[in-house]
Protein backbone atom coordinates (compact mmCIF):
# COMPACT_ATOMS: atom_id res chain seq x y z
CA UNK A 1 0.00 0.00 0.00
CA UNK A 2 0.95 3.59 -0.38
CA UNK A 3 3.22 4.33 1.99
CA UNK A 4 3.90 8.12 2.97
CA UNK A 5 7.56 7.73 3.92
CA UNK A 6 10.07 5.30 2.68
CA UNK A 7 12.12 5.09 5.65
CA UNK A 8 11.72 4.47 9.48
CA UNK A 9 12.23 7.48 12.16
CA UNK A 10 11.92 7.09 16.07
CA UNK A 11 8.90 8.60 17.62
CA UNK A 12 11.29 11.05 19.37
CA UNK A 13 13.01 12.33 16.00
CA UNK A 14 9.35 12.87 14.45
CA UNK A 15 8.53 14.67 17.59
CA UNK A 16 11.10 16.89 17.30
CA UNK A 17 10.91 17.37 13.63
CA UNK A 18 7.49 17.96 14.00
CA UNK A 19 7.53 20.56 16.92
CA UNK A 20 10.26 22.54 14.93
CA UNK A 21 7.68 23.26 11.64
CA UNK A 22 4.55 24.08 14.16
CA UNK A 23 7.00 26.24 16.45
CA UNK A 24 7.03 30.13 15.90
CA UNK A 25 9.21 31.18 14.60
CA UNK A 26 9.23 28.12 12.54
CA UNK A 27 12.38 25.91 12.61
CA UNK A 28 13.68 23.48 10.27
CA UNK A 29 16.83 21.32 10.17
CA UNK A 30 18.66 22.90 7.20
CA UNK A 31 17.51 26.25 8.38
CA UNK A 32 14.94 26.90 5.25
CA UNK A 33 11.71 28.24 5.77
CA UNK A 34 8.51 26.88 5.46
CA UNK A 35 7.76 27.64 1.58
CA UNK A 36 11.39 27.60 0.28
CA UNK A 37 12.78 24.70 -2.02
CA UNK A 38 15.79 23.33 -1.93
CA UNK A 39 18.18 24.62 -4.96
CA UNK A 40 16.80 22.94 -8.02
CA UNK A 41 18.92 21.99 -11.27
CA UNK A 42 18.05 21.09 -14.68
CA UNK A 43 19.20 19.88 -17.48
CA UNK A 44 17.85 19.15 -20.68
CA UNK A 45 19.09 16.89 -23.49
CA UNK A 46 20.90 14.49 -21.54
CA UNK A 47 19.86 11.18 -23.32
CA UNK A 48 21.27 11.43 -27.85
CA UNK A 49 19.02 8.65 -28.21
CA UNK A 50 16.01 9.68 -26.85
CA UNK A 51 13.30 12.29 -28.79
CA UNK A 52 13.14 14.56 -25.65
CA UNK A 53 15.15 14.08 -22.17
CA UNK A 54 15.76 16.19 -19.34
CA UNK A 55 17.32 15.65 -15.83
CA UNK A 56 16.14 17.25 -12.31
CA UNK A 57 17.91 17.27 -8.92
CA UNK A 58 16.28 19.16 -6.09
CA UNK A 59 19.24 19.16 -2.92
CA UNK A 60 22.25 18.78 -4.66
CA UNK A 61 24.99 20.02 -2.42
CA UNK A 62 27.55 20.77 -4.84
CA UNK A 63 27.95 20.79 -8.86
CA UNK A 64 30.04 18.02 -8.38
CA UNK A 65 28.74 15.87 -4.99
CA UNK A 66 25.92 13.72 -4.53
CA UNK A 67 23.07 14.48 -2.34
CA UNK A 68 19.36 15.42 -3.14
CA UNK A 69 17.04 13.91 -4.77
CA UNK A 70 17.20 13.29 -8.77
CA UNK A 71 15.79 12.14 -11.62
CA UNK A 72 15.92 11.66 -15.25
CA UNK A 73 13.49 11.74 -17.79
CA UNK A 74 12.90 10.61 -21.08
CA UNK A 75 10.32 10.75 -23.91
CA UNK A 76 10.78 8.20 -26.79
CA UNK A 77 8.17 8.16 -29.78
CA UNK A 78 7.23 4.76 -31.42
CA UNK A 79 4.97 4.41 -34.93
CA UNK A 80 2.11 2.50 -33.67
CA UNK A 81 -0.25 0.49 -36.03
CA UNK A 82 -4.10 1.32 -35.69
CA UNK A 83 -5.49 -1.78 -36.30
CA UNK A 84 -3.50 -3.73 -33.44
CA UNK A 85 -2.62 -1.36 -30.02
CA UNK A 86 -2.68 2.42 -31.65
CA UNK A 87 -5.32 4.79 -31.15
CA UNK A 88 -6.12 7.57 -33.50
CA UNK A 89 -4.70 10.62 -33.11
CA UNK A 90 -1.85 9.26 -30.54
CA UNK A 91 -1.26 7.94 -26.88
CA UNK A 92 1.48 8.52 -24.37
CA UNK A 93 2.68 6.17 -21.73
CA UNK A 94 3.93 7.02 -18.80
CA UNK A 95 6.06 4.73 -16.19
CA UNK A 96 8.22 5.37 -13.36
CA UNK A 97 10.98 3.34 -12.46
CA UNK A 98 12.37 3.34 -8.88
CA UNK A 99 16.01 2.37 -8.87
CA UNK A 100 16.85 0.00 -5.66
CA UNK A 101 19.92 2.10 -4.96
CA UNK A 102 17.43 5.06 -4.14
CA UNK A 103 15.60 2.79 -1.54
CA UNK A 104 18.07 0.26 -0.11
CA UNK A 105 15.82 -0.23 2.75
CA UNK A 106 12.74 -1.59 0.72
CA UNK A 107 12.29 -4.70 0.06
CA UNK A 108 11.98 -5.75 -3.95
CA UNK A 109 8.19 -5.96 -3.84
CA UNK A 110 8.02 -2.77 -1.74
CA UNK A 111 9.63 -1.15 -4.46
CA UNK A 112 7.70 -2.68 -7.22
CA UNK A 113 4.61 -1.21 -5.51
CA UNK A 114 6.03 2.19 -5.00
CA UNK A 115 7.24 2.67 -8.53
CA UNK A 116 3.96 1.65 -10.15
CA UNK A 117 1.89 4.17 -7.51
CA UNK A 118 4.07 6.72 -8.77
CA UNK A 119 3.91 6.05 -12.13
CA UNK A 120 -0.26 5.56 -11.86
CA UNK A 121 -0.37 9.27 -10.51
CA UNK A 122 2.16 10.56 -13.23
CA UNK A 123 0.18 8.24 -15.96
CA UNK A 124 -3.24 9.28 -15.38
CA UNK A 125 -2.42 12.75 -15.27
CA UNK A 126 -0.14 13.32 -17.97
CA UNK A 127 -2.15 11.04 -20.49
CA UNK A 128 -5.87 12.17 -19.78
CA UNK A 129 -7.31 13.36 -22.57
CA UNK A 130 -7.77 17.51 -22.14
CA UNK A 131 -3.86 17.35 -22.29
CA UNK A 132 -3.34 15.12 -25.21
CA UNK A 133 -1.07 17.28 -27.85
CA UNK A 134 -2.10 17.46 -31.57
CA UNK A 135 0.94 16.27 -33.46
CA UNK A 136 0.94 12.72 -32.59
CA UNK A 137 -0.71 11.46 -35.21
CA UNK A 138 0.51 10.23 -38.73
CA UNK A 139 -1.63 8.52 -41.27
CA UNK A 140 -5.14 9.17 -40.61
CA UNK A 141 -6.84 5.86 -39.60
CA UNK A 142 -3.78 3.83 -40.04
CA UNK A 143 -0.75 5.24 -38.13
CA UNK A 144 0.23 7.16 -35.24
CA UNK A 145 3.00 7.68 -32.66
CA UNK A 146 3.04 6.38 -29.10
CA UNK A 147 5.17 8.07 -26.72
CA UNK A 148 6.97 6.66 -24.19
CA UNK A 149 7.61 8.78 -20.98
CA UNK A 150 10.02 7.18 -19.00
CA UNK A 151 11.32 8.56 -15.86
CA UNK A 152 14.27 6.75 -13.51
CA UNK A 153 14.35 7.94 -9.72
CA UNK A 154 18.20 7.41 -9.07
CA UNK A 155 18.37 9.02 -5.51
CA UNK A 156 15.44 10.08 -3.42
CA UNK A 157 15.92 12.66 -0.51
CA UNK A 158 12.43 14.12 -0.27
CA UNK A 159 9.89 15.42 -2.00
CA UNK A 160 10.21 12.98 -5.71
CA UNK A 161 6.75 14.37 -6.78
CA UNK A 162 7.46 17.64 -7.51
CA UNK A 163 10.88 16.41 -9.06
CA UNK A 164 9.43 14.23 -11.11
CA UNK A 165 6.49 16.47 -12.87
CA UNK A 166 8.89 18.73 -13.28
CA UNK A 167 11.41 16.67 -15.12
CA UNK A 168 8.37 15.44 -16.80
CA UNK A 169 7.51 18.42 -18.14
CA UNK A 170 11.05 19.25 -18.99
CA UNK A 171 11.26 16.16 -20.94
CA UNK A 172 8.17 16.42 -23.13
CA UNK A 173 8.92 20.42 -23.99
CA UNK A 174 12.19 19.40 -25.67
CA UNK A 175 10.51 16.11 -26.86
CA UNK A 176 10.48 16.74 -30.66
CA UNK A 177 8.41 15.05 -32.73
CA UNK A 178 9.86 13.77 -36.41
CA UNK A 179 7.60 15.65 -39.59
CA UNK A 180 6.17 13.01 -41.50
CA UNK A 181 5.17 12.91 -45.25
CA UNK A 182 2.56 10.99 -46.74
CA UNK A 183 3.21 8.39 -49.04
CA UNK A 184 0.17 7.81 -51.87
CA UNK A 185 -0.34 5.56 -54.45
CA UNK A 186 -1.44 6.69 -57.63
CA UNK A 187 -3.21 5.23 -61.13
CA UNK A 188 -0.65 6.30 -63.63
CA UNK A 189 -1.90 8.85 -66.08
CA UNK A 190 -2.09 7.28 -69.20
CA UNK A 191 -5.11 5.06 -68.30
CA UNK A 192 -8.05 6.83 -69.99
CA UNK A 193 -9.58 8.99 -67.31
CA UNK A 194 -13.17 7.91 -68.79
CA UNK A 195 -12.60 4.20 -67.46
CA UNK A 196 -12.67 5.65 -63.78
CA UNK A 197 -15.43 8.14 -63.82
CA UNK A 198 -17.80 7.32 -61.63
CA UNK A 199 -21.39 8.87 -61.72
CA UNK A 200 -22.11 11.61 -59.00
CA UNK A 201 -25.63 9.72 -58.65
CA UNK A 202 -24.46 6.17 -57.81
CA UNK A 203 -24.86 4.33 -54.28
CA UNK A 204 -21.94 4.62 -52.12
CA UNK A 205 -20.17 1.22 -51.98
CA UNK A 206 -18.54 -0.49 -48.63
CA UNK A 207 -16.35 -1.82 -51.64
CA UNK A 208 -15.54 0.90 -53.44
CA UNK A 209 -11.85 1.16 -52.33
CA UNK A 210 -11.16 4.47 -54.46
CA UNK A 211 -13.12 6.85 -52.14
CA UNK A 212 -11.04 5.74 -49.03
CA UNK A 213 -8.17 7.71 -48.17
CA UNK A 214 -5.57 7.10 -50.56
CA UNK A 215 -2.42 7.47 -48.11
CA UNK A 216 -0.65 4.07 -47.05
CA UNK A 217 2.51 4.75 -45.71
CA UNK A 218 4.76 7.72 -44.95
CA UNK A 219 8.77 8.98 -44.98
CA UNK A 220 10.44 10.70 -42.40
CA UNK A 221 11.42 14.06 -43.81
CA UNK A 222 13.23 15.20 -41.15
CA UNK A 223 16.99 13.68 -40.42
CA UNK A 224 18.08 12.75 -37.30
CA UNK A 225 16.50 14.37 -34.18
CA UNK A 226 15.25 17.43 -35.71
CA UNK A 227 11.41 17.92 -36.02
CA UNK A 228 8.53 20.08 -34.80
CA UNK A 229 7.75 20.84 -30.90
CA UNK A 230 5.16 18.83 -29.48
CA UNK A 231 2.07 20.68 -29.75
CA UNK A 232 0.82 22.56 -26.81
CA UNK A 233 4.35 22.01 -24.67
CA UNK A 234 3.00 25.23 -22.45
CA UNK A 235 0.33 23.11 -20.87
CA UNK A 236 2.25 20.37 -19.20
CA UNK A 237 1.55 20.88 -15.91
CA UNK A 238 4.08 21.34 -12.46
CA UNK A 239 3.30 19.58 -8.80
CA UNK A 240 3.63 20.74 -5.68
CA UNK A 241 3.29 18.69 -2.98
CA UNK A 242 2.26 20.79 1.01
CA UNK A 243 2.89 18.41 3.51
CA UNK A 244 0.44 19.23 6.50
CA UNK A 245 1.08 19.00 10.14
CA UNK A 246 -2.19 19.73 12.04
CA UNK A 247 -3.13 23.30 10.04
CA UNK A 248 0.63 24.41 8.81
CA UNK A 249 2.18 23.11 5.78
CA UNK A 250 5.43 23.20 4.23
CA UNK A 251 7.13 22.48 0.93
CA UNK A 252 9.90 20.54 -0.60
CA UNK A 253 10.37 17.90 2.82
CA UNK A 254 13.13 15.77 3.18
CA UNK A 255 13.30 12.45 3.46
CA UNK A 256 13.32 12.63 7.15
CA UNK A 257 11.05 15.32 7.29
CA UNK A 258 8.64 13.62 5.00
CA UNK A 259 8.79 10.24 7.89
CA UNK A 260 7.28 13.07 9.90
CA UNK A 261 4.31 13.92 8.31
CA UNK A 262 1.50 12.03 8.48
CA UNK A 263 -0.66 14.08 5.45
CA UNK A 264 0.91 15.24 2.02
CA UNK A 265 -1.52 16.96 -0.82
CA UNK A 266 -0.22 16.84 -4.24
CA UNK A 267 -1.23 19.43 -6.11
CA UNK A 268 -0.56 19.32 -9.63
CA UNK A 269 -1.59 22.45 -11.68
CA UNK A 270 -1.23 23.87 -15.05
CA UNK A 271 -1.23 26.97 -16.71
CA UNK A 272 -1.92 27.37 -20.27
CA UNK A 273 -1.21 31.25 -21.64
CA UNK A 274 -4.68 33.19 -22.33
CA UNK A 275 -6.75 31.33 -19.53
CA UNK A 276 -6.78 30.90 -15.86
CA UNK A 277 -4.74 28.52 -13.84
CA UNK A 278 -6.53 24.68 -14.28
CA UNK A 279 -6.11 22.01 -12.03
CA UNK A 280 -5.12 18.92 -13.48
CA UNK A 281 -4.93 16.64 -10.48
CA UNK A 282 -5.13 16.64 -6.88
CA UNK A 283 -4.53 13.63 -4.42
CA UNK A 284 -4.36 13.81 -0.87
CA UNK A 285 -1.92 10.78 0.30
CA UNK A 286 -1.88 9.71 4.12
CA UNK A 287 -2.80 8.26 7.13
CA UNK A 288 -5.02 11.36 8.38
CA UNK A 289 -8.23 13.29 7.79
CA UNK A 290 -8.63 16.96 7.46
CA UNK A 291 -11.29 19.41 7.48
CA UNK A 292 -12.73 20.62 3.77
CA UNK A 293 -12.21 24.61 4.45
CA UNK A 294 -8.80 23.61 5.29
CA UNK A 295 -7.88 21.90 2.17
CA UNK A 296 -9.75 24.62 -0.05
CA UNK A 297 -7.06 27.03 1.71
CA UNK A 298 -4.46 24.93 0.65
CA UNK A 299 -5.30 24.54 -2.82
CA UNK A 300 -5.29 28.64 -3.10
CA UNK A 301 -1.93 28.91 -1.18
CA UNK A 302 -0.64 25.79 -3.23
CA UNK A 303 -2.21 27.47 -6.38
CA UNK A 304 -0.02 30.42 -5.99
CA UNK A 305 3.20 27.94 -5.53
CA UNK A 306 2.71 26.35 -8.23
CA UNK A 307 2.54 29.48 -10.33
CA UNK A 308 5.93 30.85 -8.68
CA UNK A 309 7.29 27.45 -9.93
CA UNK A 310 5.97 27.08 -13.15
CA UNK A 311 7.32 30.52 -14.11
CA UNK A 312 11.26 30.05 -13.19
CA UNK A 313 10.75 26.76 -14.64
CA UNK A 314 9.78 27.84 -17.96
CA UNK A 315 12.24 30.67 -17.46
CA UNK A 316 14.85 27.81 -16.83
CA UNK A 317 13.47 25.72 -19.81
CA UNK A 318 13.74 29.00 -22.48
CA UNK A 319 17.19 29.18 -21.12
CA UNK A 320 18.02 25.71 -21.90
CA UNK A 321 16.37 25.70 -25.62
CA UNK A 322 18.54 28.54 -26.16
CA UNK A 323 21.77 26.97 -24.79
CA UNK A 324 21.25 24.24 -26.91
CA UNK A 325 20.82 25.97 -29.52
CA UNK A 326 23.75 27.80 -29.08
CA UNK A 327 26.03 24.84 -28.75
CA UNK A 328 25.24 23.59 -31.77
CA UNK A 329 25.69 26.17 -33.53
CA UNK A 330 29.32 26.42 -32.49
CA UNK A 331 29.52 22.95 -32.60
CA UNK A 332 28.43 23.06 -36.50
CA UNK A 333 30.78 26.21 -37.21
CA UNK A 334 33.99 24.52 -35.42
CA UNK A 335 33.55 21.35 -37.50
CA UNK A 336 33.83 23.49 -40.69
CA UNK B 1 -1.62 -24.24 -28.90
CA UNK B 2 -0.63 -24.10 -24.99
CA UNK B 3 1.29 -21.34 -23.60
CA UNK B 4 3.26 -20.17 -20.89
CA UNK B 5 2.22 -18.56 -18.18
CA UNK B 6 -1.74 -18.90 -18.74
CA UNK B 7 -2.89 -21.26 -15.87
CA UNK B 8 -4.72 -24.38 -17.67
CA UNK B 9 -6.89 -25.72 -15.18
CA UNK B 10 -9.18 -22.95 -15.85
CA UNK B 11 -11.39 -22.73 -18.95
CA UNK B 12 -9.93 -20.51 -21.09
CA UNK B 13 -11.65 -18.21 -23.42
CA UNK B 14 -10.19 -16.96 -26.52
CA UNK B 15 -6.92 -15.28 -26.70
CA UNK B 16 -8.45 -11.85 -27.92
CA UNK B 17 -12.24 -10.90 -27.32
CA UNK B 18 -14.14 -8.36 -28.37
CA UNK B 19 -17.08 -6.20 -27.29
CA UNK B 20 -20.58 -7.80 -28.73
CA UNK B 21 -22.53 -5.20 -31.17
CA UNK B 22 -25.90 -5.39 -30.64
CA UNK B 23 -28.12 -4.29 -33.64
CA UNK B 24 -30.22 -2.43 -31.04
CA UNK B 25 -27.39 -0.34 -30.30
CA UNK B 26 -25.95 0.48 -33.34
CA UNK B 27 -29.78 2.09 -34.63
CA UNK B 28 -29.87 4.27 -31.29
CA UNK B 29 -28.48 7.74 -32.75
CA UNK B 30 -26.67 10.14 -30.17
CA UNK B 31 -29.08 12.49 -29.79
CA UNK B 32 -27.12 14.03 -26.65
CA UNK B 33 -25.00 16.88 -27.00
CA UNK B 34 -22.29 18.46 -25.07
CA UNK B 35 -24.21 21.58 -23.47
CA UNK B 36 -27.55 19.81 -23.31
CA UNK B 37 -29.13 19.14 -19.98
CA UNK B 38 -28.44 15.39 -18.33
CA UNK B 39 -30.55 12.78 -19.51
CA UNK B 40 -32.59 10.69 -17.01
CA UNK B 41 -32.11 12.30 -13.95
CA UNK B 42 -30.91 15.89 -12.48
CA UNK B 43 -27.26 16.92 -12.51
CA UNK B 44 -27.22 16.65 -9.06
CA UNK B 45 -28.93 13.34 -8.68
CA UNK B 46 -26.74 10.61 -7.79
CA UNK B 47 -28.06 7.06 -8.46
CA UNK B 48 -30.03 5.23 -5.76
CA UNK B 49 -27.99 2.90 -3.37
CA UNK B 50 -28.80 -0.32 -2.49
CA UNK B 51 -26.46 -1.54 0.35
CA UNK B 52 -27.07 -4.90 2.60
CA UNK B 53 -24.25 -5.75 4.76
CA UNK B 54 -23.64 -9.17 5.92
CA UNK B 55 -23.81 -11.18 3.09
CA UNK B 56 -20.11 -13.32 2.64
CA UNK B 57 -20.92 -15.51 6.02
CA UNK B 58 -17.38 -16.97 6.25
CA UNK B 59 -16.01 -13.12 6.50
CA UNK B 60 -15.68 -11.41 9.37
CA UNK B 61 -17.79 -8.56 7.69
CA UNK B 62 -18.75 -8.05 4.83
CA UNK B 63 -20.79 -5.56 2.53
CA UNK B 64 -22.75 -5.62 -1.33
CA UNK B 65 -23.73 -2.60 -2.98
CA UNK B 66 -25.52 -1.93 -5.93
CA UNK B 67 -26.10 1.43 -7.62
CA UNK B 68 -27.76 0.95 -10.79
CA UNK B 69 -25.26 -0.69 -12.83
CA UNK B 70 -22.46 -0.94 -10.34
CA UNK B 71 -22.40 -4.10 -8.82
CA UNK B 72 -19.55 -4.33 -6.02
CA UNK B 73 -19.50 -6.81 -3.31
CA UNK B 74 -16.75 -6.44 -0.21
CA UNK B 75 -15.78 -8.92 2.48
CA UNK B 76 -13.02 -8.04 5.02
CA UNK B 77 -11.31 -10.49 7.29
CA UNK B 78 -9.69 -10.05 10.39
CA UNK B 79 -7.52 -8.64 12.23
CA UNK B 80 -5.29 -11.30 12.41
CA UNK B 81 -1.23 -11.83 12.28
CA UNK B 82 0.82 -10.00 10.15
CA UNK B 83 2.70 -13.06 8.73
CA UNK B 84 6.16 -12.67 7.17
CA UNK B 85 6.39 -8.78 8.14
CA UNK B 86 8.45 -7.54 10.29
CA UNK B 87 6.82 -6.37 13.69
CA UNK B 88 5.25 -2.79 12.70
CA UNK B 89 3.58 -1.02 16.26
CA UNK B 90 0.19 -0.15 13.84
CA UNK B 91 -1.51 -2.57 12.30
CA UNK B 92 -2.00 -3.20 8.39
CA UNK B 93 -4.73 -2.28 5.98
CA UNK B 94 -4.54 -4.12 3.11
CA UNK B 95 -6.78 -3.38 0.04
CA UNK B 96 -7.51 -5.64 -3.10
CA UNK B 97 -9.79 -4.94 -5.37
CA UNK B 98 -10.67 -7.76 -8.34
CA UNK B 99 -12.55 -7.80 -11.78
CA UNK B 100 -14.63 -9.85 -12.53
CA UNK B 101 -13.94 -10.91 -16.36
CA UNK B 102 -17.82 -10.13 -17.64
CA UNK B 103 -17.73 -6.67 -15.64
CA UNK B 104 -16.52 -4.02 -18.16
CA UNK B 105 -17.83 -3.62 -21.50
CA UNK B 106 -13.77 -5.49 -22.79
CA UNK B 107 -13.47 -8.67 -21.16
CA UNK B 108 -10.60 -8.69 -18.45
CA UNK B 109 -8.64 -11.80 -18.58
CA UNK B 110 -8.54 -13.81 -14.53
CA UNK B 111 -5.09 -13.32 -13.54
CA UNK B 112 -3.57 -10.98 -15.64
CA UNK B 113 -5.27 -7.83 -15.61
CA UNK B 114 -8.12 -8.65 -13.20
CA UNK B 115 -5.93 -6.69 -10.52
CA UNK B 116 -6.34 -3.42 -10.48
CA UNK B 117 -3.99 -1.48 -7.91
CA UNK B 118 -4.90 2.19 -8.78
CA UNK B 119 -8.60 1.14 -7.81
CA UNK B 120 -7.10 -0.14 -4.86
CA UNK B 121 -4.88 2.62 -3.77
CA UNK B 122 -7.40 5.28 -3.97
CA UNK B 123 -9.73 2.80 -1.68
CA UNK B 124 -7.00 2.72 0.85
CA UNK B 125 -6.41 6.18 0.76
CA UNK B 126 -9.75 6.45 1.72
CA UNK B 127 -10.37 4.49 4.48
CA UNK B 128 -7.01 4.37 6.33
CA UNK B 129 -7.41 7.36 8.55
CA UNK B 130 -10.51 6.49 9.59
CA UNK B 131 -9.68 3.04 11.18
CA UNK B 132 -7.80 3.21 14.18
CA UNK B 133 -5.01 0.82 13.41
CA UNK B 134 -3.01 1.93 16.63
CA UNK B 135 -5.20 -0.60 18.52
CA UNK B 136 -3.98 -3.35 16.35
CA UNK B 137 -0.51 -4.10 16.79
CA UNK B 138 1.04 -6.92 14.45
CA UNK B 139 -2.53 -7.28 12.94
CA UNK B 140 -3.09 -7.25 9.10
CA UNK B 141 -6.75 -6.36 7.66
CA UNK B 142 -8.03 -7.52 4.62
CA UNK B 143 -10.21 -5.90 2.69
CA UNK B 144 -11.37 -8.00 -0.45
CA UNK B 145 -13.59 -6.55 -3.02
CA UNK B 146 -14.74 -7.82 -6.24
CA UNK B 147 -16.28 -5.42 -8.97
CA UNK B 148 -19.11 -7.75 -10.19
CA UNK B 149 -20.26 -4.82 -12.65
CA UNK B 150 -18.54 -2.16 -13.34
CA UNK B 151 -19.97 1.91 -14.72
CA UNK B 152 -18.09 4.55 -14.60
CA UNK B 153 -13.98 4.53 -12.65
CA UNK B 154 -15.18 6.74 -10.44
CA UNK B 155 -18.17 5.40 -9.39
CA UNK B 156 -16.37 2.44 -8.82
CA UNK B 157 -14.19 4.04 -6.84
CA UNK B 158 -17.25 5.62 -4.36
CA UNK B 159 -18.95 2.29 -3.80
CA UNK B 160 -16.08 0.75 -3.30
CA UNK B 161 -15.17 2.78 -0.50
CA UNK B 162 -18.76 2.96 0.56
CA UNK B 163 -19.06 -1.02 0.39
CA UNK B 164 -15.64 -1.45 2.01
CA UNK B 165 -16.49 1.08 4.87
CA UNK B 166 -19.77 -0.61 5.66
CA UNK B 167 -17.69 -4.35 5.61
CA UNK B 168 -15.54 -2.89 7.93
CA UNK B 169 -18.21 -1.90 10.60
CA UNK B 170 -20.17 -5.06 10.21
CA UNK B 171 -17.10 -6.79 11.40
CA UNK B 172 -16.34 -4.45 14.35
CA UNK B 173 -13.17 -3.07 13.61
CA UNK B 174 -12.76 0.01 15.33
CA UNK B 175 -12.76 3.19 12.93
CA UNK B 176 -13.21 6.84 13.94
CA UNK B 177 -16.63 7.04 11.70
CA UNK B 178 -18.20 5.47 8.59
CA UNK B 179 -16.27 7.03 5.42
CA UNK B 180 -18.84 7.84 2.59
CA UNK B 181 -17.69 8.84 -1.14
CA UNK B 182 -19.01 10.63 -3.71
CA UNK B 183 -17.95 11.68 -6.86
CA UNK B 184 -18.07 14.80 -9.56
CA UNK B 185 -17.55 16.16 -12.95
CA UNK B 186 -17.10 19.12 -15.30
CA UNK B 187 -19.41 17.82 -18.02
CA UNK B 188 -19.59 20.75 -20.70
CA UNK B 189 -19.82 23.66 -18.11
CA UNK B 190 -21.82 22.66 -15.97
CA UNK B 191 -20.96 20.10 -12.61
CA UNK B 192 -23.15 16.61 -12.59
CA UNK B 193 -22.53 14.25 -9.59
CA UNK B 194 -21.75 10.40 -9.88
CA UNK B 195 -20.95 9.96 -14.08
CA UNK B 196 -22.06 6.42 -15.98
CA UNK B 197 -19.43 5.29 -18.28
CA UNK B 198 -20.77 6.77 -21.24
CA UNK B 199 -20.94 10.36 -19.33
CA UNK B 200 -17.74 10.01 -18.10
CA UNK B 201 -16.55 9.78 -21.77
CA UNK B 202 -17.38 13.98 -22.29
CA UNK B 203 -16.50 15.51 -19.02
CA UNK B 204 -13.12 17.39 -19.13
CA UNK B 205 -12.54 16.49 -15.36
CA UNK B 206 -13.39 14.88 -12.48
CA UNK B 207 -13.09 14.18 -8.74
CA UNK B 208 -13.89 12.13 -5.84
CA UNK B 209 -14.24 13.05 -2.43
CA UNK B 210 -14.24 10.70 0.41
CA UNK B 211 -15.22 11.91 4.07
CA UNK B 212 -16.23 11.07 7.61
CA UNK B 213 -19.36 13.02 7.66
CA UNK B 214 -19.75 12.56 11.41
CA UNK B 215 -16.82 14.37 12.09
CA UNK B 216 -17.42 16.93 8.81
CA UNK B 217 -13.50 15.88 7.65
CA UNK B 218 -11.98 14.51 4.31
CA UNK B 219 -10.25 11.50 4.04
CA UNK B 220 -9.47 11.73 0.61
CA UNK B 221 -9.63 13.89 -2.72
CA UNK B 222 -9.42 12.36 -6.23
CA UNK B 223 -9.00 14.13 -9.09
CA UNK B 224 -8.20 14.14 -12.83
CA UNK B 225 -8.54 16.18 -15.92
CA UNK B 226 -8.65 19.46 -15.75
CA UNK B 227 -10.89 21.76 -13.72
CA UNK B 228 -10.62 25.38 -12.48
CA UNK B 229 -10.14 25.84 -8.47
CA UNK B 230 -13.33 27.12 -8.44
CA UNK B 231 -14.76 24.88 -10.46
CA UNK B 232 -13.10 21.96 -7.80
CA UNK B 233 -14.24 23.84 -4.31
CA UNK B 234 -17.93 23.70 -5.85
CA UNK B 235 -17.46 20.00 -6.95
CA UNK B 236 -16.11 19.38 -3.08
CA UNK B 237 -18.88 21.21 -1.75
CA UNK B 238 -21.66 19.24 -3.68
CA UNK B 239 -20.30 15.93 -3.31
CA UNK B 240 -19.27 16.65 0.26
CA UNK B 241 -23.22 17.76 1.36
CA UNK B 242 -23.99 14.68 -1.12
CA UNK B 243 -21.61 12.20 1.24
CA UNK B 244 -23.76 14.07 4.63
CA UNK B 245 -27.21 11.51 2.79
CA UNK B 246 -25.31 8.27 2.07
CA UNK B 247 -24.14 8.55 5.69
CA UNK B 248 -27.97 7.99 6.92
CA UNK B 249 -28.35 5.39 3.86
CA UNK B 250 -25.38 3.59 5.22
CA UNK B 251 -26.31 4.15 9.12
CA UNK B 252 -30.06 2.67 8.03
CA UNK B 253 -28.59 -0.25 6.50
CA UNK B 254 -26.41 -1.17 8.88
CA UNK B 255 -28.85 -0.72 11.86
CA UNK B 256 -31.00 -3.29 9.93
CA UNK B 257 -28.68 -5.66 10.08
CA UNK B 258 -28.37 -5.68 13.80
Amino acid sequence: MPATSTISLSKAEKSYIQTGILSDPPFRADGRSLRAYRSVELETGVALLANGSARVSIGREGINSGGGTEVIAASKLEVEDLNEDGVEGGRIVCTVSCSPAAYPHLTSNALDELQEDISTILHQTLAHHSLHPNNLGILPGKKSWLLHLDLIVLSDAGNVFDAIFMSARAALWDTRVPRTRRITYRARKDHAEGQYHIDADENFSGFDTRRLAKATDFELSDYWDEGEVLDGRERWPVCVTLNVISQTHYLDATLQEEAATLLRLLLVYSFPPNSPPSLCGMRLVGGEDSALPDIKDFIKEGEQYAQELFISLDAKLREEDLRRKQKAYTKFARSR
Amino acid sequence: MAQLGIDRRRINGPEDSRPPVFTQDEKVQPTWNVGDPRQGRGPKDIRPIFLKPGLVTQANGSAYIETERTKIACAVYGPRQSKNVAYHEKGRLNVEVKFAPFSCEVRRAPLRDAEDRPLAMAIYQALVPSVRLELLPKSTVDVFITVIEADGLDACISSGVIAASTALADAGIEMIGLVTSCSASIVGGDIWLDLTREEARHSRGSLVLSCLPALRTVTSVWQTGQMISDEAYKCMDLCQSRCNDIHVVVAQALRENV
